[in-house]
């Protein structure tokens, strides 16, 4: 289950080391030893920065590279498009051979680091199966194996798949992209296409003040009717695509408008348009990664709009009463943030037993506290979903609203104080509302018939 | 070059790509009418059991209709174990009155509901209850009704008794008479077309039935019902019982509901709908089994022609051979050929069926239907499928042709 | 000392149970043109079947142009046929709805990439220069026959194949025919390989084989 969800991050670690050993099959043994170790590296720096900025700050940087490296790729696919133009052929040696130098292993290390980093993130929420340590040690296990398959498996592909210097890039954007789009604090369509809607709002405001024509003359219902597209939530997420997607097709453009070598000087009519034969099916090999890229990006962009549903279940966490036996959960502390509408579970030892409640603020503005148990099913708890709780026991829905509400299969509500600074609760209210409750769930037993 | 040698190839055997085409375009024109028929039927399948609407069934016990609820045990269904699952209820009461407007006269249902009702239950939140809270999807034209002796009128009740907005319609029965303004007419698309309704009260009154309701329509949030929630209540053991008994089944939720009316039985909903729902679940299968048939006759239509063109055409396959095409070379001219003709077939088809579609709409189900945008990719790649499926055979041939014997004869 | 064009050993080839050729040993040097003769069933075509890389032998050893053709896939043979051997038929065998110069176009197509200036040249240099954009149809049999020599040298072959090339043309347009054949190897220098019954035709060659039965049973040098 947990592998499963760990394979997108993999796979695309993969395919960035398949891709950039093809890129660059000059340098394969090292650039194939720099990909395993960056992906070590990675995956270690993102446990460092888990360790010591907890909070959102490491994914926001995560996301931050992820970003740049997207926006990276287009200035270089702009650039590819641009020289693709020039009339004059790639040369295969000297300038560009020096530039790959420096390229090769830049592109290789900081995709491998990005990659190793997002494989790491799947490890920070609190289902993770493992600790940072074995994790860690499972992923540079992985990582070395990964880049190793991808050593020898890329040699495995056929000799004429080639991929242009800005295809390669692309292909690891492309990777790095789809294999943020599986971890949902990662996204960058959404924001993407969020922004695009509010660029474009701003602009049609700002320019519509600029000329003052809110009753222009000239300004007709329908352009009125047109102007709204510019507002709309489609306009977001159409804008977005074509951000999205531009760069790639750039690229593909690029290598379609390579020139193709000049066969003049050859007499031979035949020889010639063999070369020519040659030089179009090299092309057509080179289209391949950047258009695989598309199908990855729109892969990534449909994971964007539709990601998993999964119930909202943090793991409990541990809690004990003061001597005077009270609990006390501060509002905001750690991770938790009390009013963020979500479900906070706690877990408090009481003896032998031990009681699993939770604290959350519920769409009425309320803070409300209540035992992870319904008075009627066994205790197996609940997950939060999209507008309503679910008792995992009996799959049923209980509107967020009336979470802190008896009855039903409601979750058991406990007295508790507010405070400004966060919630207490009587450790023994909750040990006996537990008590109780698990037990009258044994007694409901005859009450029901 | 492809592109000239399919033109030429096109050009000068327009019989046989002809006859290739239709074949394809009645496949996907078949494929388009029956998948958009079933589409259009799931469609308003789906309308009709959709989720907010009432879901449970209150009524009497007494079989012989005699019997009558409590009004005044309505407000306990917002106490019952599974309250925060019910979204909303309604009650009716219901008696067929003489009606007149405008000189017509009409016998109808008068039904007394509750249209919004501000309900206030000791120890729980107040809400509001009724009509516009289970049956969203009524259109109603003008306002509900405000006053105790307005009304909403049925669309076509309205319609027979010639009354529109702001009109006054007159009622007896047994010698008591009524009369209620019309504040909207309504149109559901169900049996509530033919009646008046008005506010409980007043046709309580009306009827000489004091704090009487014949039926409640409630409205639940429920799980899906499973085998485990069909099963017979009565014979589950405890811990069975207990489950069954926590799970908002829409049984269970209606066996808690019936607690608490007195004299009421509940029957959910879904029980009628359901049994709607397997009938239109096995037309759709039928639809989708002659859909199927349809496309596999019409590929193996395309197989025929084009083991037909095949004969015509080995000569000249043999020769490419011969000037050293590879099979690759071949099949692309050859699928080249096959997959033009079944765009144009697929679009064709997908226009042919459409009008299919419609007509055989009209004329079985006397209704309109409005196309789906996703039949136009559906028609084109079956037509895909049915091409390449029917090309399988006729391109083995030709990737098989030996040109040694083909050129010698 | 070059490597012979076409080099077989104990070459053999039956179907079934008939036997077309029994065990043959030729060699034919690069640029030379060889004339095969024989009655109808004597084997000769299945020898240019064979040599062409139309057909598979049933034994022993055929190189042609240094290549093993026993070796050969189905697309290794294909394109061993489209690189290197170029073939006239009897009976012409062009696309009928191609004009002439998309026939020769579409040898270009499979060789590589079509080039039309190239083959309007090649049909220019036959002689058809005023027949571009006429369909076979509506060429005589000397030009259906010279629109395929322009088609079989495209590719700029390094062995021409003729299977009784000019076996339904009158004696003016045979003799036209082998005068271009003549020509264009004396330009392009490839080997040619003709089968045929008709003694006349043959004398156009360096060298004459007789197969009887599919068996070499007599061979003339004409000229070296």
């Amino acid at each position: 289950m947990f592998a499963a969800k760990l394979l997108p991050q993999l796979f695309a670690f993969f395919g960035i080391a398949a891709v950039v050993l093809r890129g660059y099959p000059e340098r394969r043994r090292p650039l194939a030893v720099s990909v395993g170790a960056g992906f070590a590296v990675g995956a270690a720096v993102a446990f460092f920065l888990f360790r010591n900025f907890p909070g959102s700050f490491p994914f926001e940087l995560i996301r931050t590279v992820v970003g740049a490296s997207f926006f990276l790729f287009w200035g270089i696919a702009v650039t590819a498009l641009y020289r693709s133009s020039e009339r004059a052929l790639p040369d295969a040696s000297g300038r560009s051979s020096r530039l790959d130098a420096v390229a090769a292993p830049v592109i290789a290390l900081g995709a491998a680091v990005t990659a190793g980093a997002l494989a790491a993130c799947r490890f920070s929420g609190n289902d993770a199966p493992l600790g940072p340590v074995p994790a860690l040690v499972l992923l540079l296990v992985i990582g070395a194996l990964l880049a190793a398959a991808g050593f020898f498996l890329e040699a495995k592909l056929p000799e004429a798949l080639t991929v242009s210097r800005a295809g390669t890039l692309g292909g690891v954007v492309a990777l790095l992209l789809l294999s943020s789009s599986y971890l949902v604090r990662l996204d960058l369509f959404s924001p993407l296409s969020m922004k695009v809607m509010k660029g474009c709002h701003d602009f049609v405001h700002q320019f519509m003040e600029s000329v003052l024509i809110p009753d222009h003359l000239f300004v007709r219902p329908q352009i009125w009717g047109y102007i709204g597209i510019l507002f709309s939530k489609e306009v977001g997420f159409w804008g977005g695509m074509v951000i999205w997607f531009t760069p790639f097709l750039l690229v593909a453009i690029a290598v379609r408008f390579e020139l193709l070598p000049s066969v003049g000087h050859i007499r031979q009519g035949a020889q010639r348009r063999k070369l020519l034969a040659a030089a179009i099916r090299q092309r057509r090999m080179k289209l391949i990664v950047p258009l695989l890229s598309l199908v990855l990006m729109a892969g990534a962009a449909y994971r964007s709009s539709f990601p998993d549903v999964e119930y909202w279940d943090p793991k409990p966490i541990p809690v004990a009463a003061d001597p005077s036996g009270d609990v006390f959960i501060p509002r905001k502390g750690g991770e938790v943030d009390l009013s963020d509408g979500k479900l906070h579970k706690y877990l408090l030892k009481g003896g032998a037993r031990e009681v699993r409640f939770f604290v959350m603020l519920t769409p009425t503005g309320k803070l409300t506290v209540d035992l992870d148990a319904c008075a009627i099913c066994k205790p197996d708890g609940y997950g939060q979903g999209e507008g309503s709780v679910i008792c995992y026991y009996c799959k049923t829905l209980i509107p967020l609203e009336t979470v802190g509400k008896p009855g039903g299969c409601n979750p058991v509500p406990v007295a508790f104080s507010e405070k400004p600074d966060g919630v207490h609760i009587n450790g023994v209210t909750l040990v006996n509302a537990w008590s109780t409750t698990v037990q009258s769930t044994g007694a409901k037993k005859e009450g029901g018939k | 070059m492809l592109f000239r040698i399919l033109k030429n190839s096109f050009l000068k055997r327009p019989k046989a790509v002809v006859l290739v085409f239709i074949s394809i375009a009645m496949g996907a024109a078949v494929a388009t009418a029956f998948l958009g028929i079933a589409g259009e039927v799931s469609h308003k399948m789906a309308l009709e059991l959709r989720s907010y609407g009432a879901n449970i069934l209150l009524e009497p016990a007494a079989v012989e209709g005699g019997g009558y609820l409590r009004e005044t045990d309505l407000p306990k269904i917002k106490t019952v174990f599974w309250k925060y699952n019910i979204t909303g209820f309604a009650p009716y009461l219901f008696g067929v009155a003489d009606l007149s407007a405008n000189g017509k006269k009409e016998r109808a249902v008068v039904s007394g509901t509750w249209f919004a009702k501000q309900l206030e239950v000791p120890g729980e939140e107040a809400s509001v209850q009724g009509i516009r809270g289970i049956a969203p999807w009524w259109e109603v034209n003008g306002r509900w009704p405000e006053g105790p002796d307005e009304a909403v009128v049925g669309a076509s009740l309205a319609k027979r008794l010639n009354v529109g907005l702001g009109s006054e319609v007159g009622a007896t029965v047994r010698g008591r008479a009524a009369r209620f303004r019309v504040a909207g007419v309504v149109t559901t698309g169900g049996f509530e077309e033919e009646q008046l309704f008005a506010p409980l009260v007043t046709v309580q009154d009306f009827l000489g039935k004091p704090g009487q309701v014949s039926r409640v329509l409630v409205s639940a949030l429920t799980v899906p019902m499973d085998d485990f929630g069909r099963k017979d209540p009565n014979s589950m053991s405890k811990d069975e019982y207990e489950k069954w008994y926590c799970t908002a089944y829409v049984t269970s939720v209606a066996k808690n509901v019936e607690e608490v009316m007195a004299g009421s039985r509940a029957k959910p909903i879904w029980q009628i709908a359901s049994a709607e729902g397997a009938l239109l679940k096995k037309l759709n299968a039928v639809m989708l089994l002659l859909t199927v048939l349809a496309l596999g006759a019409s590929a193996s239509a395309v197989s025929t022609s084009l083991m037909a063109s095949m004969a015509e055409r080995s000569s000249e396959i043999a020769l490419m051979k011969a000037m050293g095409a590879d099979r690759f070379q071949v099949a692309a001219i050859f699928l080249g050929e096959v997959l033009i003709v079944s765009t144009a077939g697929g679009f064709f088809g997908y226009l042919a069926g459409n009008q299919l579609a419609a007509l055989i709409s009209h004329s079985v189900f006397n209704s309109a239907i409005a196309s789906p945008l996703w039949l136009f990719p559906t028609a084109i790649v079956s037509a895909f499928l049915v091409a390449l499926a029917g090309s399988v055979a006729p391109l083995r041939r030709a990737l098989n042709i030996e040109a040694v014997r083909v050129l010698k004869g | 000392m070059t490597v012979p064009t076409i080099q077989t050993a104990g070459l053999t080839k039956g179907y079934g149970d008939i036997c077309a050729l029994k065990p043959l040993d030729l060699q034919v040097a690069e640029g030379e043109w060889l004339s095969v003769m024989g009655h109808s069933g004597s084997g000769k075509s299945t020898l240019m079947n064979l040599v062409g890389g139309l057909d598979r032998p049933s034994g022993g050893s055929l190189s042609v142009g240094g290549q093993d053709l026993s070796a050969l896939s189905e697309d290794g043979l294909a394109r061993f046929r489209r690189e290197f051997v170029g073939i006239i038929f009897q009976q012409h065998h062009l696309v009928p709805y191609l004009s002439a110069v998309e026939n020769v176009m579409l040898s270009q197509y499979f060789h590589s990439v079509p080039d039309e200036a190239e083959a309007r040249l090649a049909l220019e240099r036959v002689g058809l220069g005023h027949r571009l954009k006429n369909r076979p149809g509506e060429l005589s049999g000397g030009e259906q026959q010279r629109v395929c020599i322009a088609r079989a040298i495209i590719n700029s072959p390094k062995l021409l194949l003729g299977d009784e090339p000019t076996g339904n043309l009158d004696h003016k347009s045979t003799v036209m025919v082998l005068e271009l054949l003549k020509e264009l190897r004396a330009e392009d220098r490839f080997t040619v390989v003709l089968v045929t019954h008709n003694e006349e035709v043959a004398a156009w060659g360096d060298r004459t084989i007789y197969l009887d039965d599919g068996v070499l049973v007599r061979e003339e040098r004409l000229r070296s």
